[in-house]
């Protein structure tokens, strides 16, 4: 049992995790129709039917039975403030389990040349009194007794009156927030707190301007909107879910990693010992003092950063996205390409945190400019 | 609309309907439910049953105890004579009150019209005074009306006092007849008052004794959502608008609830009640309304800490005393840890630490004996000198001064010292630092013995000339023990080879002040020891310890005594060799906290082994911090090196190391075992020499750490509770200077002040038995003749100047006691800070305030005065010579029943206190040998009949003047001659005692005065 806990433990770990959790997506959620294929071939698509269905929450709920066991375990899943985000993942699971399995099926009734299910369900007609209203109203009185029992039984977690000189340790964000919050781990203030933010806006404003296939519009479909979909799945489920999980169960006092079933001891001691870009390379890789010049300290950081934003959409036109790119034209395919790789960026500088100690790419501290 | 155009069946959703609503309508319920019933409203519940049950037995109590008193039995009877008699002679008063209500019918009838009437009057006067400025047509007929209204206002005011008249009169044929029976109706209810208040209470909360509508009432108040108007179970609370929290950026009113469960807490019937509802165990101390906390302006948490608008077990934030009630109310109460809440309440056994929130400028709080022994504690181990502790900021350093070390003691005995004092002396206050949890390995002892080496060498190297007078002879042993036991040394002092097993108390502590004389003869030599008795101020100028002005003889024998005893068991031990090895290492280590090692190396190759000693020596002192308790050359300006502790009880618990130990996570546990073993926190921890924990060991019994943990916790810095300090009066900060300095010197060894203190009585009494050959029964008796006197009432007894001067340069006053009041170097500002503490005690004004002359003068005093008073003094009457000392006149009788020498009177003692004493002298000292000669109780008759008219107040008066006036010539005669002649008794064999003769103390022999 131990055991258990403690390989739980080493792979909550967010080195092993992340990627792990980046790999599978892919997986699961293939982009691209080569990844579709390598889906195919491992059966993951099966996940999508009523026995993956039953494979999903048996998993989730033999984990969480099997968890309850543990005091540390319990004391954080249990905390009144906690309960919901463990209603969360099961809400997340299941929805995504009952779209992704009406998708599946369309596409299998599409690929016979068959209409989807939604357009069986069109010819039907329903009346809004008594059927929805009727159905509406006894939701609703389901609902609030669930919430009254729900507020009985487990009390609102106030406290005292907050006092500047003493904050709480680990404080946390709310919960929605708690993806900003880690975001801050691995960016400058600036950049998480501002720019990020402001892109994410203007990012969702974008999406109708380059999202312009009308395919799959009032029906649920997997293959028909196969990059949409991913895209839209990797930023929900893991920057955001995943990430407001991480922040609520994994992240304890001085805001260290903490497994699952392991206690949250303030004194724990882990190693932070951050290098810049620059540092590393001329320090760790050459074995030589820094520059004086900050341009040319910082010459690899922005080489990097013009790379990434100017070479790979260039060199991405010419191969995967070739086709994207006739689509869609310049201006469509720069926007699209620039958010995908800002949206990118943060999974790469976590790894890059998590991998090599990478504090910033290109750090000129002179004019407060890190990213 | 048809059935099949339905997408849903019906019939299936009506059912679902309906059971959504019957859930929904469950959830209501016990939402209900649950926010109805609290815990505390059941308590309440007990509570009035509890209460109901008490007031009845207390009802039935009060009843039969009213129906057997004869009184009540008597009224009864009476009573029902004076029915009889009522009955019979007014049994036909049914016509007269007929009559009444009649006139009383008819006088309503009229008072109406009269109203009516009035009214209209009034209206046609002011319409007549208008008429007659205006309209000169109208006026004949305004006039006519009015007067006519006016009339018949007078004619319905006569027959409506006719009326009234006649009812009174009617009325007043009743009331005679009722008369008597009413009257004994009222002394029967004022008789049987407390019955009726009892009865009026059962009615109002005894379901049984209520009325019906009484009953439903309180069903229906108290049900839920009604409950809100006016239920019987309510929160109760104390709002303490001057006692404040803070609650960030604002302070708000302090709000107690916890009276809404601790229901019997200020009533003193509660007393063997369970609890919540117990009454607490101090009610004259506390919430009573006469003693001084009254729970309406202190409320509970000032005190006890915990949050006071908590209103059930948990959110009140009790605090469990042991593990074992933690694990009960964890499993009675669903007890846990409140994080969100900085004040607790105060652990039971911590209790008292509560007190010193305000009480913190006091020097001992009467009544928390746990936390004053706790400060004493901490003021005796001298806490104060490592870690500051704002109370303590200018006590002195609590040990003696090493400059001048090598001329008291060996390099051998200093290095067995350091490494284990307890071993030469179990209860010394010197703690230990060596052999401790974390430097006893192998390794680690190696290295202690070379930085005991390097600190002793420091010492001596450091150590200053101090040149030693010769003996005059080499002493008498016996001679010395005789001395050692009666000049006073076991004030402060004990002599006490083996530990003693009884408990720490305050009085035990009065008695560690100095240290406890054994071994004396290998910790020094007899030549210092001489010379340390004869003026211990030459060695150290800041010692406490005083100066007992003895002769070169006396002082000569008591250190032989002293020097005698040698404690060979602990000089056998082998003080090991320097190990220059391990000497390099610790000074190549201390080097390079300033130097590389390369550096260090070389400086190290070019250093002798006295400059490693000297220098490792030096930064050893400095890192242990052995200058806080000691004067060491070379230390002078060093900072001390322990944590403040001024504001330790408010610490966060996790600005605690807890280490790896495994102990409970709350300051009390922390301290409690830091004090048990202050090196304990690092275990488990890999810490470098210098790295380690450094506090040493006091090797401190657990009652003791306890009563210091109280102390701990209670030094807080709480700006809320500010208002219900100690007023800041003068008086009050008389009292606290004088007490701390009563404390410092530790007065109390031989004096009892406050009513505390006299330790040295004890040793008395063994001296009486020892020396005079007295039994024990009888040195008993005697011990307070022969004790230094109890300073009750001095500073109303004594003249302020003369108490400064006795202070400053003590003169015998009572020549037949062994014990010697020392000489103790006070400054100014101790002197005037003592007088002022005397009077304070006393509430006398300051002395600049108080003219001698004004009071008494003198030339005032007749010659009939005089005479008088010499008869009254002379042996035909009361005979004062008998046993008080008049100059050089000593009286006849054993020494033990002398009194004090009237020569010294007018100096003394106040003229006003004089007249007071004669009045009752048992009232100012009780248990003093001066005789009563005017007995209070029979004042009148107590004086002789035949001097100054029999007048006892004039009597006293002369006899006072007459007495001051005793000193008068031998004063102007030989101004010096008290001081000189007392000195040429030395209180040692040549003393005037008979010592051969064993008469019984005499119980009329006065003593005080």
């Amino acid at each position: 049992m131990e055991a258990i806990k403690h390989f739980i433990n080493t792979i909550s770990a967010p080195y092993i995790m992340f990627p792990v959790v980046l790999l599978l997506f892919f997986f699961v959620f293939p982009p691209t129709t080569g990844l579709m294929k390598i889906n195919r071939r491992l059966g993951l698509y099966k996940l999508w039917t009523k026995q993956g269905g039953i494979a999903l929450f048996s998993t989730l709920i033999v984990f969480f039975g099997f968890g309850l066991t543990d005091e540390n375990f319990r004391k954080i899943v249990m905390k009144p403030d906690n309960v919901p985000i463990v209603a969360l993942i099961f809400l997340v699971v299941f929805f995504l389990w009952l779209s992704m399995k009406q998708g599946w099926e369309n596409d299998a009734r599409i690929a016979q040349g068959k209409l989807p299910n939604e357009a069986e369900d069109a010819k039907e007609k329903i009346l809004v009194w008594p059927d929805l209203v009727y159905i509406e109203f006894i939701c609703l009185i389901i609902c609030s007794a669930f919430l009254i029992v729900w507020a009985i039984l487990l009390p609102a977690p106030l406290e005292e009156p907050a006092n500047p000189s003493v904050s709480p340790n680990p404080s946390k964000a709310p919960w929605y927030f708690l993806g900003l919050q880690e975001m801050l781990v691995y960016f400058d203030p600036w950049i998480a707190g501002v720019l990020f933010p402001t892109v994410i806006i203007f990012g969702m404003m974008c999406i109708p301007f380059i999202d312009t296939n009308r395919k799959g519009s009032g029906y649920y479909t997997f293959q028909q909107r196969q990059m949409a979909i991913s895209i839209f799945l990797f930023f929900w489920l893991v920057l955001w879910i995943f990430l407001i999980i991480t922040g609520t169960f994994l992240r304890g006092p001085n805001w260290n990693f903490f497994g699952p079933f392991e206690y949250w001891d303030p004194h724990k001691l882990v190693a932070l010992t951050n290098v810049n870009l620059s540092e590393f390379i001329y320090m760790i890789v050459l074995n030589q003092k820094l520059p004086s010049n900050i341009l040319l300290r910082e010459m690899w950081g922005i080489l990097l950063i013009i790379a990434y934003f100017g070479l790979i959409p260039w060199m991405l036109a010419k191969t995967a996205f070739r086709t994207l790119y006739e689509k869609m034209g310049v201006a469509r395919y720069s926007i699209f390409t620039i958010l995908l790789l800002m949206s990118a960026s943060l999974p790469i500088k976590m790894f890059l945190r998590w991998a090599f100690n990478i504090k910033y790419i290109v750090a000129i501290p002179e004019f407060f400019f890190n990213i | 609309m048809g059935q099949d155009e339905r997408h849903y069946n019906i019939e299936n959703l009506n059912r679902l309907f309906a059971i959504a609503s019957l859930v929904l309508l469950g959830a209501l319920i016990w939402l209900f439910k649950d926010d109805f019933s609290h815990k505390w409203k059941q308590y309440q519940d007990q509570f009035r049953s509890l209460e109901i049950e008490k007031t009845r037995v207390k009802y039935d109590l009060a009843k039969n105890q009213l129906d057997n008193s004869p009184e009540y039995q008597e009224l009864q009877k009476q009573l029902e004579a004076a029915k009889k008699n009522y009955a019979e002679k007014c049994s036909d008063l049914g016509k007269t009150t007929k009559a009444i209500d009649k006139l009383n019918e008819e006088k309503d009838i009229t008072e109406q019209q009269f109203r009516v009437v009035k009214a209209e009057m009034d209206a046609a006067k002011f319409h007549y005074e208008e008429a007659v400025v205006h309209h000169a047509t109208d006026l004949t007929k305004a006039k006519s009306y009015y007067e006519k209204l006016d009339k018949r206002v007078q004619d319905l005011q006569a027959s409506l006092n006719r009326i009234r008249e006649s009812s009174e009169e009617q009325t007043q044929i009743i009331t005679s007849c009722e008369e008597e029976l009413k009257n004994l109706e009222r002394q029967k209810r004022t008789v049987a008052r407390q019955v009726e208040i009892l009865e009026r209470k059962l009615k109002k909360i005894d379901p049984g004794a209520m009325s019906m509508t009484n009953q439903i009432a309180s069903l229906v108040r108290d049900m839920p959502v009604l409950e809100m108007s006016n239920s019987r179970n309510r929160v109760q609370q104390i709002v303490l608008k001057d006692v404040t929290e803070n609650v960030n950026f604002m302070n708000v009113a302090r709000v107690d609830r916890c009276t809404t469960c601790h229901l019997g807490i200020d009533n003193s019937d509660y007393q063997n009640s369970p609890q919540p509802f117990k009454t607490h165990p101090k009610l004259e101390l506390f919430l009573g309304k006469d003693s001084s906390h009254p729970m309406d302006e202190f409320g509970c948490t000032v005190c006890h800490g915990g949050r006071g608008r908590g209103t059930d077990f948990v959110s009140a934030v009790h605090t469990p005393s042991s593990e074992e009630q933690r694990k009960e109310w964890e499993k009675k109460y669903g007890w846990h840890e409140y994080h969100h809440w900085k004040e607790p309440m105060y652990a039971k056994p911590y209790i008292e630490a509560g007190c010193f929130k305000c009480h913190s400028d006091q020097s001992i709080v009467k009544g928390a004996e746990k936390l004053n022994l706790g400060l004493n504690l901490i003021e005796k181990s001298g806490c104060y000198a490592c870690h500051e502790i704002e109370k303590y900021k200018d006590w002195p350093k609590p040990g003696p001064a090493l400059t001048h070390l090598a001329s008291k003691s060996t390099k051998d005995w200093t290095y067995l010292w350091i490494a284990s004092p307890q071993a030469f002396r179990h209860n010394t206050r010197m703690p230990a630092f060596f052999g401790q949890s974390n430097n006893s390995d192998p390794e680690s002892v190696k290295r202690s013995e070379q930085e005991i080496h390097t600190m002793v060498h420091y010492l001596f190297a450091e150590s200053q000339e101090f040149p030693l007078q010769s003996m005059p002879h080499w002493g008498d042993a016996q001679k010395g023990k005789e001395i050692v036991a009666s000049v006073g040394c076991f004030g402060c002092h004990q002599i006490q080879p083996q530990p003693q097993k009884t408990p720490t108390s305050r009085q035990s502590l009065l008695k560690e002040q100095g240290p406890n004389l054994i071994g004396l003869g290998s910790k020094t030599s007899k030549v210092w020891l001489y010379n340390w008795l004869k003026d211990p101020h030459r060695y150290h100028p800041k010692t406490l310890m005083p100066d007992l002005r003895l002769s070169d003889e006396e002082a000569a024998d008591a250190a032989a005594y002293l020097s005698q005893e040698k404690n060979t068991e602990f000089m056998a031990k082998k003080v090991p060799a320097i190990d220059e090895a391990v000497l390099n290492k610790i000074v190549d280590e201390l080097l390079q906290k300033n130097m590389t090692p390369k550096q260090s190396q070389q400086k190290l190759q070019t250093m002798l082994l006295d400059e490693k000693l000297h220098f490792a020596g030096q930064k050893l002192i400095g890192s242990y911090g052995c200058y806080s308790c000691h004067d060491i050359k070379g230390f002078e300006n060093y900072k001390p090196i322990g944590t403040e502790l001024t504001e330790e009880g408010s610490k966060d618990t996790d600005k605690l190391d807890f280490g790896f130990v495994d102990i409970e996570h709350r300051k009390e546990a922390w301290f409690t075992q830091k004090l048990k073993d202050p090196r304990i926190f690092d275990m488990h921890k890999i810490r470098m020499a210098d790295e380690k924990l450094r506090m040493p060991n006091f090797y401190f019994s657990d009652q003791e750490i306890e009563a210091i943990v109280t102390a701990l916790m209670g030094l807080v810095e709480d700006g809320t509770v500010e208002k219900k300090k100690m007023p800041r009066t003068t008086k009050n900060l008389y009292m606290e200077e004088g007490q701390e300095i009563v404390r410092q010197f530790n007065c109390q060894g031989c004096h009892e002040i406050e009513g505390e203190g006299g330790v040295i009585q004890e040793d008395v009494i063994s001296w009486l038995v020892n020396y005079d050959n007295r039994s024990p029964e009888e040195a008993n008796a005697m011990r307070l003749s022969f004790s230094p006197p109890n300073l009750i009432g001095e500073g109303k007894k004594v003249h302020s100047q003369w108490l400064f001067e006795f202070l400053h340069e003590p003169t015998s006053i009572r020549p037949w006691l062994k014990a010697r009041m020392p000489t103790y170097r006070f400054n100014t500002a101790h002197l005037n800070a003592l007088v002022k503490y005397f009077n304070a005690i006393d509430s006398k004004r300051s002395p600049h305030e108080f003219p001698f002359s004004g009071i008494f003068d003198m030339k005032k005093i007749t010659p009939e005065e005089l005479e008088a008073g010499q008869k009254l003094f002379s042996k035909d009457y009361f005979g004062c010579a008998q046993c008080h000392i008049v100059g050089d006149k000593m009286p006849a009788g054993s020494a033990d029943s002398w009194a004090p020498n009237f020569a010294l009177a007018k100096d003394r003692l106040d003229p006003e206190w004089i007249i007071e004493w004669m009045h009752n002298p048992q009232a100012l000292l009780p248990g003093t040998k001066m005789p009563t000669y005017f007995d209070p109780q029979n004042f009148e008759g107590a004086g002789p009949e035949d001097i100054l008219g029999g007048d006892e107040n004039l009597q006293i008066k002369a006899l006072r003047n007459y007495i001051l006036t005793l000193s008068q010539p031998q004063k102007e005669e030989n101004k010096e001659k008290p001081k000189p002649e007392v000195q040429s008794q030395p209180p040692t064999s040549t003393s005037p005692s008979p010592v051969t003769s064993p008469a019984p103390p005499s119980t009329t022999a006065p003593e005080g005065g």
